[in-house]
């Protein structure tokens, strides 16, 4: 058996899936490889939480299984529900089967008899329909399994997951507790829409990933948007790490920095003009209010930034 | 397991991160994993497995700065003659129960040369040897219990342990010897340790005020919040931290309260559920789903008696409100001495202690005259009292034997969900002299007492919990 990655190997493998990052994002994935438990990500919208889990499943060569949650989301959804049509049509096929199988019984004892010793059949495996979390735990070469936006779900959803990520196994009435084959890296991401419960933060390692600092931002830029030109990459990650520094509804993200980098390449901008950033400010703002506000502000921005 | 890791987490629980045993084994396992060698990996390591939301990660990060940090000690210069014992620089992060420290203790040699000491603290100390002084302060504290501390008073009796823990007594011995010789050599190494001993009592007592903001601060905090919680709001405002207990009750009311809960209205089917949740008993009905109804966030109108012997009241009342936006997110607050206002605006515009000042400014100070506020009350607002409103009233009904116009509170009660009184006086003084609190509470949902934060929490709690 192979050395299991270091948390720099962890680093550069996912720097080469597209995905930059810092040394406590691969610390937590080493240990959570390492410890075999759950990561509960949370952050702001926006900050690669969905994004870390593409990255790695692709790093580690394994499959990506996504459940996101909603409210009302049940385990027939989540985990497993049986293939009643299946069921039906079986049933009716076979009826001739069934009929063969149950002649010559005197008696309905007999003819129950009989059948139970075939009703298993019918909840076998077979008819099992594998949802998000079930193909996770079954899946041969391991998989990655990310649990998007646990704070939507409901509370009953959120109990009913402390099973599986703590033994990594789920039980089914009708076929007993299954035992994943290879344990899945299971990442949980949460935007803090409510509170999650401590038994289910107690199972996880907690990683809160934040927004990025200039240097960091920087570079996932270079590795995110090839052509832009070095003095753009240099006064856009300025601007932005400063745009976040106002009172606003909401904050740009990397997916929006990322956005409007692509934009202004895509408009062949060489660097960052204010009549340009007025054009484009609503690639990066979501909010009206916001575009006001930073266009109120703009000159002095402009000012403190570029010329001082 | 790890001692020192173990006396890290209890540091962490006394700063309010809740550390279950599992996550200490985590922690552990972790920790071998990482190992003590580098800081940086260290203390990410024990914050992904004990630190579980941001405010706690914050305080963990704080309590490993102040557990971790082992003095440099670089204050302390070397005054050794031979600079090859000028110690490499080294690793801060270095785990100070390292066994390391006996090190110089075994090697004391016997006969000294004029600038060598011969005491083990003073051969550290003259040779700047920092690691080992690091360690043997750690091993002092650990002999002294100085993770016991309470108050702030032992300060000075637990650093004089540590030292004598760590030898002060032979060192002193020592100095003053070598102060008295004739010998210049030595009369300057007496002056060398003279000095070196003053800067390491410096750090000693740096070191004890560390631990004793570790250990100590928490377990005072705790008693301190206990008892502001007990105490009157009238006589709180002595209390300069109140506003931020305010804020951390408003904040738990608040994540146990903002998941939205709904109720079941027995009677009413709801068919499109039931047939979809039924296809799998080949659409035969056995199990019924009931339509729900999700419950409302309570809207509230709040008003407050802001005259002299109630304003404390009203001031924590409306504090918590504007604290709980989150979950009540439609507060309309109304202020009255002599006669009735609405501040809503200053609260949603101004921070809270501004507003709370020009609510007592404008409306404050004047004689309570509740039939005058509860007219002017239902002639501006009665036609937005709803069936989804709330309406509290907080006063003590002490009406200067005006009228009481329990008519008209009568009329908002009709129109209101509910009507809710909070009296700061204690039940048994309602309706005595000119309090008409009894001839109110007729007109009420309920009534009750309200006099310390902990009644004014459950209250709210209450608010939110009953509120559909």
């Amino acid at each position: 058996m192979t050395q299991p990655p270091s948390d720099a190997d962890i680093k550069a493998g996912l720097a080469s899936a597209g995905y930059i990052c810092n040394d406590r994002i691969a610390l937590t994935l080493f240990l959570a490889r390492a410890l075999e438990k759950p990561v509960l990500v949370e952050g702001p919208p926006g900050v690669g939480k969905t994004e870390l889990a593409r990255a790695s499943a692709q790093y580690f060569g394994r499959d990506l299984i996504r459940l996101q949650c909603y409210e009302g989301l049940d385990e027939a959804k989540a985990l497993y529900e049986w293939k009643y049509g299946k069921q039906l049509l079986y049933t009716q096929v076979l009826k001739d089967k069934l009929g063969e199988l149950l002649r010559g019984t005197d008696n309905l004892a007999e003819a129950m008899e009989r059948l139970y010793q075939v009703d298993d059949l019918f909840y076998s495996r077979r008819f099992l329909e594998p949802r998000p979390l079930l193909q996770a735990l079954t899946a041969e070469q391991g998989t990655v399994l990310l649990i998007d936006e646990i704070d939507k779900a409901d509370q009953e959803f959120e109990s009913f997951l402390l099973e599986m990520l703590a033994d990594y196994q789920v039980s089914i009435p009708e076929l007993g507790t299954l035992q994943a084959t290879t344990r899945p890296l299971v990442l949980l991401t949460s935007n803090n829409t409510r509170e999650l419960s401590d038994a289910l933060k107690r199972r996880c390692l907690h990683l809160f990933i934040p927004f990025p600092d200039a240097e960091l931002e920087r570079r996932i830029l270079a590795s995110r948007v090839p052509g832009i030109r070095e003095q753009l990459r240099r006064q856009l990650v300025a601007f932005v790490q400063e745009v976040r520094t106002l009172d606003l509804k909401k904050q740009p993200a990397i997916s929006e920095t990322i956005d409007w980098a692509r934009t202004l390449v895509l408009l062949h901008a060489e660097a960052l003009a204010p009549e340009l950033v007025t054009d484009t400010l609503n690639v990066l703002l979501k909010h009206e209010e916001d575009i006001r506000t930073v266009q109120d502000q703009l000159r002095q921005l402009f000012s403190r930034l570029f010329k001082g | 397991m790890d001692q020192q890791l173990v006396a890290f987490i209890n540091a962490l629980r006394k700063n309010g991160v809740t550390v279950a045993t599992s996550e200490t084994l985590d922690a552990a396992r972790a920790v071998d994993l990482v190992g003590y060698g580098d800081r940086r990996r260290l203390k990410s390591a024990l914050g992904l497995t004990l630190a579980k939301s941001e405010s706690e990660l914050a305080r963990f990060e704080q309590c490993f700065d102040a557990f971790f940090q082992f003095n440099d000690l670089s204050d302390i210069k070397p005054h050794a003659a031979k600079p090859d014992h000028q110690p490499a620089p080294r690793q801060r992060a270095e785990g100070p129960a390292d066994e390391r420290a006996e090190g110089p203790a075994d090697a004391a040699p016997t006969e000294a040369g004029p600038t060598q000491a011969t005491s083990r603290l003073g051969q550290m100390l003259l040779t700047g040897d920092r690691q080992a002084l690091a360690n043997a302060m750690a091993q002092a504290a650990s002999a002294a219990g100085v993770s016991d501390i309470k108050v702030i008073t032992q300060k000075g009796l637990y650093g004089r342990r540590m030292l004598l823990a760590m030898g002060l007594e032979a060192l002193e011995q020592e100095m003053w010897q070598a102060e008295a010789d004739s010998d210049p050599a030595r009369q300057q190494r007496g002056r060398a340790l003279r000095e070196s001993l003053a800067q390491l009592r410096q750090e000693v007592k740096q070191y004890v005020e560390r631990q004793y903001l570790l250990h100590a601060r928490g377990d005072s905090r705790a008693l301190r919040e206990a008892v502001m919680r007990e105490t009157p709001l009238a006589n709180l405002h002595e209390f300069k931290d109140v506003q931020g207990l305010v804020r951390k009750l408003a904040k738990r009311l608040e994540t146990t309260h903002s998941r939205r809960r709904r109720v079941r209205q027995r009677g009413k089917l709801d068919v499109r559920s039931t047939l979809r949740h039924n296809i799998p008993h080949d659409g035969v009905l056995l199990e019924t789903h009931w339509k729900s109804q999700r419950v409302d966030r309570p809207r509230v109108m709040a008003i407050c008696d802001v005259s002299g012997s109630v304003s404390q009241y009203a001031r924590f009342l409306l504090m918590f409100l504007y604290s709980l936006t989150e979950v009540i997110p439609k507060v309309r607050a109304f202020a009255f001495s002599s006669d009735l206002g609405e501040v809503t605006h200053w609260f949603e515009q101004e921070p809270l202690e501004r507003a709370l000042e020009l609510t007592l400014h404008h409306l404050g100070g004047g004689a309570t005259d509740y039939g005058r506020s509860l007219t002017t009350f239902c002639e501006h607002c009665l036609e937005q009292v709803d069936h989804r409103t709330s309406v509290i009233i907080l006063g003590d009904a002490r009406n200067n034997h005006g009228a009481p116009r329990t008519d008209l509170l009568q009329k908002i009660h009709g129109r209101a969900r509910r009507v809710i009184w909070l009296n700061p006086e204690p039940r048994r003084r309602w309706g005595s002299g000119d309090s008409e609190m009894l001839r109110y509470q007729a007109h009420c949902s309920w009534a009750e007492p309200c006099q310390s934060l902990k009644q004014l929490e459950r209250f709210i709690s209450n608010l939110l919990r009953y509120s559909q």
